[in-house]
């Protein structure tokens, strides 16, 4: 009883930082100095219509590399914390059959979901979208094809395959930057061709394919996990 | 050079890499880990080479081509340097100590870890707020990861509570950054500073929110259950970077957003962080899980380390310096402390005993705790030191106090494990099973900290005056430690007779430390000699005593406050070890370095004021103390005190000194109290006559010493363990000593200096004759021995002659301390005290008639029957300080006489006048050489007359009697003088009922009973915690903003 | 309109907050967490929003001199990456869970009060 009355009192608390947060905020008519560059420059020197995606790849491209190593490090601690049972105590356990439904909706809309989650990252500099959005649409297919078929392995081997390359090559395009261009991740090694085309932007397309590939990689990692865990008693 | 944003390239590369490897090629994986860390740390280590070269200055790294802030900025500095090495090297060598762990547990494991590392670099090195924010979740999810290695379900307990408190920290983060840059319009850090958010009420609120998460990541007391769960949980591989470089890269973390927030906020960090270091380490106390107990200490360095950048305002351009001395000691001590534990695996702290199983850890481990605390060569020692006398320049006493209180109550529990570790039996432990991996990695820390130190040491003002030869000379020693007794004790001779002569000529003209120079390297050559009687090896005698040694020599050869303090406390540590070495000791060995780090806390502090007041780290500020003058002086005194064992401050003597191997009782009784008698005697110089500021201090001191010797000499009355009875003895002569020079006169003076020889000479013979027959009967109780003056003649002299010093009987010199004495009582006129100081005089006669009477005469005991006479080597450096005590009596003037003259420019009181023999004071004169003359004819005369008269004496055997058909089944109720003075115990016992010892006793339950009272806020539910992080939050709001 | 999802955002903080410091389950206080950092992305959103100016994806590079009429795109940055990092966090959070259950086969919190003082 005490509990509950000091939580809602703490809560009261918080409300209190969080009114002052309130009473702090203004609607704006106009841009902050930093968003106003990018809106004014953004385009001419990184070459991406989508302003977000120049913001998230090149100008903040360190924080992008930092995202791709969050997701990384989450399937890595997942893989190996949900593996190192006994294999001894791990019994299969018995599983319903999946419903028809299910199972021939996935064999149809497995495909076209990666084809759209390819579409999305590969557009990411042209339209809302990129690399961790085309990423994540792709786990979905995957995890659509567990959903139907929970007793698939997904091959660790394949997807650790995918994931390494795309990321050394994240790694080493960021890399290039810095010889070839203005510093680490600068997407200005590659022409940055014409504005709002597919084969523009620079290095951006490139880096948000590696990125989407990476992401859906790992996002499928770690739904596999998950799976495989679930199965087990 | 390369570029530190390699460091972040290499990392992830590789880290992404090892995917490609399967479990067929584990090894691969493995090589690429320590490739990838060795390669991070050549990075970050050839900037801190440049930068230490001043060959590079700060470098800013752009990234994406772009100038900050429209992109992502990183900064490599000499700050950044330092950190971003020594966060690469524990990685390194984090990752050799667990590399078998590694290879056993997969390749996600060796991903995880690189990532960790890699994230604490950024974090020191960028300069953009949201990055910043990234590399923390990066190192908060990754360290998450290195939780479950554990795989126990302690570890997924702790790692949750981790998870869910730092979740609620990085939401409130991310408000607070979005705002500020609602605000400011930037993400860039430098930009933000340039802002001024703090002191903007509208914005103020993004600041709190910014400011009391970065506090938060750095766990402050009291809502930090979490990460002590962490530090409890985690495998010691991981606890150990945790404690080194996670605090490391925060602290500094929080040091680059600070100036954000702006000054106005900065003396709240220093609140926290004084809550947190004393709060820490008062519940460290009741702690005795190692890992715990090693969080707890982690928790309580970085409160010490917030205090530090809170008051950054103060220590000015010094606070690199004294912050980077903290971290550094901090970080390779923890690293080291955390690795040590993995090798034990020890569920409490009783159980590191085995660590004497390999003397090489046991001595790494000794170090990391000094590191801690704060002694010489240490680095965390300088800077201490620094804080304190910057702090005092400022007037800031009451953090000065916070800071002094909070590092002792650190002592109590590093100490009592330290004793752990030394004393307690370990016969029933496992062996120790190391790899080398394991053991390289705590040998780089445990040496880095000393190269470490002697490398800072000329930063320090007169700091390059620091004589680093003797310490050199003692690790030598250690070196040869497997050497037998006599070689090791040849060479420890040797080289005391070599730093003698060295030492001579830089003292010439200076009487008073010519003595003390005789006293401490004249004293070690002659207890060092008696050594020779021990068999074996010793181990780990001769570095330590040669330690406390070469501490009390640098006292006297000191010219400067630092090279003093230094001085002390290696004179500190190594007695402490000394007197550790007793079978029973460890509790008097415990409560002598309390005391001791008390005692030089309060001279620390004394120091300070003086520095405070003159700028100026030479001796002769004490002279000048303008700031709280009366404050410095009873500081100061009160820490000589803790030395010379004055009343209240004397309960460790009797135990450590009784307890006391036969050879190092001598050592820490003779010789090293007479380092508390220098300081007070230089102290007193410097306060000089009718000081204003210091005549209450003196005359409390006064009554001080002359209780101190009548409290001192009845305990001894009443002893029964010979070696107690000495030590009370001591702590009753030293109180003389202080009487006399709280007198404050030339006479006064006299007489102190002629005590403090007499007791150098005394008390050694005592102690090593009476030493040495504990050892040969195999017992300290009085009661047990008798008649020794047949088997053991020569000891026999020994110690009368010694007793005829002390009762101050002529001829021998101890009555030219007595007639001096009465002669300076007299002319101060404190009467009152003086009838104390001639009743204790009497009462000394009691314990030394005991003492004599209970082992020499009386009954031989039946098992003693074959006692032979104890080793030559003890008697014959006794035989040399008996001729000492000769000619001293017979010839006082070669000696008194310059001291009076040496004394003469300080006191304009009555002096003695010298005519050859004779020494005239207005009250009359005394002449040691006629009298040795006269008294020694008269006894030889009368010896010869009893010798003849003997002759015709019958003789008794000793069984020759008849009991009356009683036996008796004790042996105490036989002996003639057990409890001999029972009747004045009855009397004046309530004199000496241990008040004082229980006084101590209360005061040590009562911080035991708090931290216990204290601790019970780590319930261990998830829920409490969340809460207390809450509850900090909003507390902390309500008072800075809400104006509470 | 932007003070109303603000708002909303602000709510959802507290909300999220009072979920984990009352709920007793470790599942309810994750899918509190989700809310407290669905609070947080709301309002980090509403913090680059601006009034009547569309979504910042040009059509055109904009002549020297002129702002487009869009809202800030740094903050939707920022929220991109904020949501990956909750993403991480979570998953990493019910990892726990799972190896919690399998210990005790609980998710009352009091159950797991193995590690005090």
């Amino acid at each position: 009883m005490v509990k509950k009355f000091l939580i809602l009192l703490l809560v009261a608390g918080m409300g209190l930082i969080i009114f002052d947060l309130y009473q702090a905020y203004d609607s704006k008519e106009n841009l902050s100095t930093l968003g106003e560059y990018y809106a004014q420059n953004g385009a001419e020197e990184v070459g991406a219509a989508n302003l977000v995606t120049a913001v998230v790849v090149t100008y903040r491209g360190l924080d992008t590399l930092g995202e791709v190593s969050i997701l990384f490090l989450t399937a890595a601690i997942l893989s190996f914390a949900l593996s190192f049972r006994k294999e001894d105590e791990i019994e299969e356990k018995e599983l319903r059959p999946t419903s028809e439904i299910l199972s021939i909706a996935s064999q149809v809309l497995t495909p076209i979901i990666m084809l759209v989650g390819i579409y999305i990252f590969i557009n990411g500099h042209l339209t809302p979208g990129g690399g961790f959005q085309g990423g994540a649409v792709i786990a979905s297919a995957i995890l659509l094809m567990l959903m139907a078929k929970p007793k698939l392995e997904i091959s660790h081997k394949i997807i650790g395959f995918v994931e390494s390359i795309s990321g050394l090559s994240f790694i080493i395009i960021g890399a290039l930057g810095i010889v070839l261009a203005g510093g680490f991740l600068d997407n200005r090694i590659m022409s940055l061709g014409t504005f709002g085309t597919l084969l523009s932007a620079g290095a951006i397309p490139l880096i948000y394919i590696f990125v989407g590939l990476k992401v859906g990689a790992e996002l499928s990692n770690i739904v596999g996990s998950m799976s495989h865990n679930q199965n087990e008693k | 050079m390369v570029g530190p944003i390699y460091i972040i390239a290499i990392a992830l590369g590789l880290a992404f890499a090892m995917g490609l490897f399967g479990k067929a090629l584990k090894g691969i994986t493995g090589a690429l880990l320590m490739l990838g860390l060795a390669a991070m740390t050549f990075i970050s280590g050839q900037w801190l080479w440049a930068f230490l070269t001043d060959s590079v200055t700060t470098t800013q790294i752009f990234t994406a081509g772009f100038k900050p802030p429209y992109s992502i900025n990183l900064q490599m500095g000499m700050e950044e340097a330092i950190l971003t090495f020594i966060i690469n090297v524990a990685g390194l060598l984090g990752a050799t100590y667990m590399y078998q762990t590694f290879s056993k547990k997969g390749e996600q494991l060796k991903m995880i870890f690189l990532v960790f590392i890699m994230s604490m670099n950024v974090t020191v090195m960028t300069r953009d707020m949201f990055n910043l924010f990234v590399f923390l979740e990066i190192e908060s999810i990754a360290l998450a990861g290195l939780v479950l290695m554990s795989n126990t379900g302690k570890a997924f307990q702790a790692g949750m509570k981790y998870l869910i408190a730092t979740g609620i920290i990085s939401g409130l983060l991310l408000l607070g950054i979005i705002f500020a840059y609602s605000f400011t319009g930037t993400l860039n850090i430098d930009d933000m500073i340039g802002a001024h958010l703090g002191t903007i009420k509208a914005s103020s609120v993004a600041v709190f929110l910014i400011l009391v998460a970065f506090i938060l990541e750095l766990k402050p007391f009291p809502a930090n259950g979490w990460g002590l769960d962490v530090y409890t949980a985690a495998h010691p591989g991981i606890g150990a970077l945790v404690s080194a470089t996670v605090a490391s890269a925060g602290v500094y973390v929080l040091y680059k957003v600070m100036p954000i927030a702006g000054q106005e906020w900065y003396y709240y960090v220093s609140l926290i962080g004084a809550l947190t270091f004393v709060g820490s380490n008062l519940m460290g106390t009741r702690q005795n899980t190692p890992n715990r107990l090693l969080g707890y200490s982690s928790i309580g360095q970085v409160g010490l380390l917030m205090i530090i950048l809170g008051l950054q305002d103060y220590l000015g351009d010094k606070t690199a310096f004294i912050a980077f001395g903290i971290l550094i000691s901090h970080y390779a001590a923890k690293a080291g402390l955390f690795w040590i534990s993995g090798i034990l695996k020890a569920n409490d702290i009783k159980d590191w005993a085995a660590l004497r199983k390999n003397p090489f850890l046991l001595f790494l481990f000794g170090t990391f705790l000094f590191a801690l605390i704060g002694f010489p060569p240490f680095p965390s020692f300088f800077a201490k030191w620094e804080l304190i006398m910057t702090l005092s320049t400022q007037g800031q006493l009451v953090w000065i106090a916070v800071i002094l209180v909070g590092s002792f109550i650190e002592g109590i529990y590093l100490f009592r494990w330290l004793g752990y570790a030394l004393k307690l039996d370990h016969s029933e432990l496992p062996s120790l099973n190391i790899t080398w991996n394991k053991m390289i990695p705590i040998w780089v820390m445990g040496m880095s900290l000393y190269v470490l130190g002697v490398y800072v040491t000329p930063m320090v003002e007169f700091g390059r005056y620091i004589n680093y030869i003797p310490l050199l000379f003692i690790l030598v020693m250690f070196a040869l430690d497997f050497l037998p007794v006599y070689i090791k004790n040849t060479l420890s001779i040797g080289g005391v007779v070599w730093y003698m002569i060295d030492l001579w000529p830089r003292i010439e003209d200076d009487l008073m430390r010519q003595i003390f120079a005789v006293i401490f390297l004249g004293g070690a050559v002659i207890t060092l000699a008696a050594g020779y009687s021990k068999k074996g090896t010793r181990k780990g005698f001769y570095p330590m005593a040669l330690l406390m040694f070469a501490g009390l020599v640098g006292i006297i050869e000191a010219s400067s406050m630092i090279d003093f303090f230094f001085s002390w406390e290696l004179m500190t540590a190594g007695s402490y070890f000394l007197i550790i070495r007793g079978k029973r000791s460890m509790p008097h060995a415990y409560s002598y370095i309390l005391f001791s780090i008390a005692g030089a806390y309060a001279i620390l502090m004394g120091f300070g004021l003086a520095y405070g007041s003159n700028l100026d780290a030479g001796l002769t500020a004490l002279g000048n103390i303008s700031f709280l003058p009366t404050l410095a002086y009873s500081l100061l005194a009160v820490g000589f005190m803790t030395k010379t064992a004055s009343l209240g401050l004397h309960i460790w003597l009797p135990g450590a000194h009784g307890e006391a191997e036969s050879d190092v009782s001598p050592m820490v009784s003779a010789i090293l109290l007479k380092a508390g008698v220098f300081g007070l005697m230089l102290l007193f110089l410097f306060i000089g006559t009718d000081n204003p500021n210091a005549t209450k201090l003196l005359y409390v001191l006064g009554w001080v010493g002359a209780l101190t010797t009548l409290v001192g000499n009845m305990s001894a009355a009443f002893q029964e363990d010979a070696k107690r009875l000495l030590a009370y003895s001591s702590i009753a002569q030293l109180g003389y000593v202080l009487f006399g020079l709280a007198i404050m006169t030339h006479m006064g003076w006299m007489a102190s200096f002629t005590y403090t020889i007499n007791h150098f000479m005394f008390k050694s013979i005592l102690f090593l004759v009476i030493g040495g027959i504990v050892v040969k009967l195999g017992t300290h109780n009085m009661f047990e021995m008798g008649g020794m003056i047949k088997k053991m003649p020569f000891s026999f002299i020994a110690v009368l002659i010694s007793i005829i010093v002390i009762g101050g009987i002529p001829p021998l010199s101890g009555f030219a301390g007595k007639w001096l004495f009465y002669n300076a009582i007299i002319e101060k006129g404190w009467y009152f005290q003086g009838a104390i100081i001639f009743f204790a005089g009497i009462i000394a006669f009691l314990y030394l008639y005991k003492l004599i009477h209970s082992v020499f005469l009386g009954q031989l005991k039946d098992n003693h029957r074959n006692m032979t006479e104890i080793s030559w080597w003890i008697l014959g450096p006794v035989y040399v300080l008996i001729i000492g005590i000769m000619i001293f009596s017979a010839f006082p003037q070669y000696v008194l006489q310059p001291i009076g003259e040496m004394l003469n420019p300080y006191f304009n009181t009555e002096i003695v006048s010298w005519e050859g023999t004779k020494a005239f004071t207005k009250l009359g004169y005394w002449d040691g050489t006629t009298i040795m003359i006269v008294v020694g004819t008269a006894f030889v005369l009368l010896l010869g007359w009893l010798i003849s008269l003997s002759r015709k004496a019958q003789k008794v055997k000793q069984f020759n009697i008849v009991y009356a058909a009683e036996r008796p089944f004790r042996p105490e109720t036989t002996h003639v003088s057990y409890n001999i003075y029972a009747g004045y115990k009855k009397a004046l016992g309530f004199l000496v009922a241990p008040g004082i010892t229980n006084f101590w006793n209360t005061v040590s339950d009562m911080v035991l009973d708090i931290a216990g009272w204290l601790r019970r806020i780590y319930s261990g539910s998830i829920q409490n915690y969340t809460l207390h992080v809450i509850v900090f939050i909003v507390v902390f709001y309500l008072i800075t903003i809400g104006g509470l | 309109m932007e003070y109303i999802i603000i708002s909303i955002g602000f709510a959802l903080v507290l909300l999220g907050l009072y979920g984990i410091m009352y709920m007793r389950n470790l599942m309810r206080i994750i899918i509190a967490f989700t809310l407290f950092n669905t609070g947080i992305n709301i309002v980090m959103v509403s913090i680059g929003y601006i009034r009547n100016a569309s979504a910042p994806i040009l059509d055109a590079i904009p002549a020297a001199g002129t702002t487009p009429n869009i809202v800030d795109p740094v903050p939707q940055a920022l929220v991109l990456t904020a949501i990956v990092i909750g993403l991480g966090v979570t998953a990493l959070m019910l990892t726990y869970v799972v190896k919690l259950h399998q210990d005790k086969k609980s998710l009352d919190i009091n159950n797991f009060k193995d590690l005090k003082w």
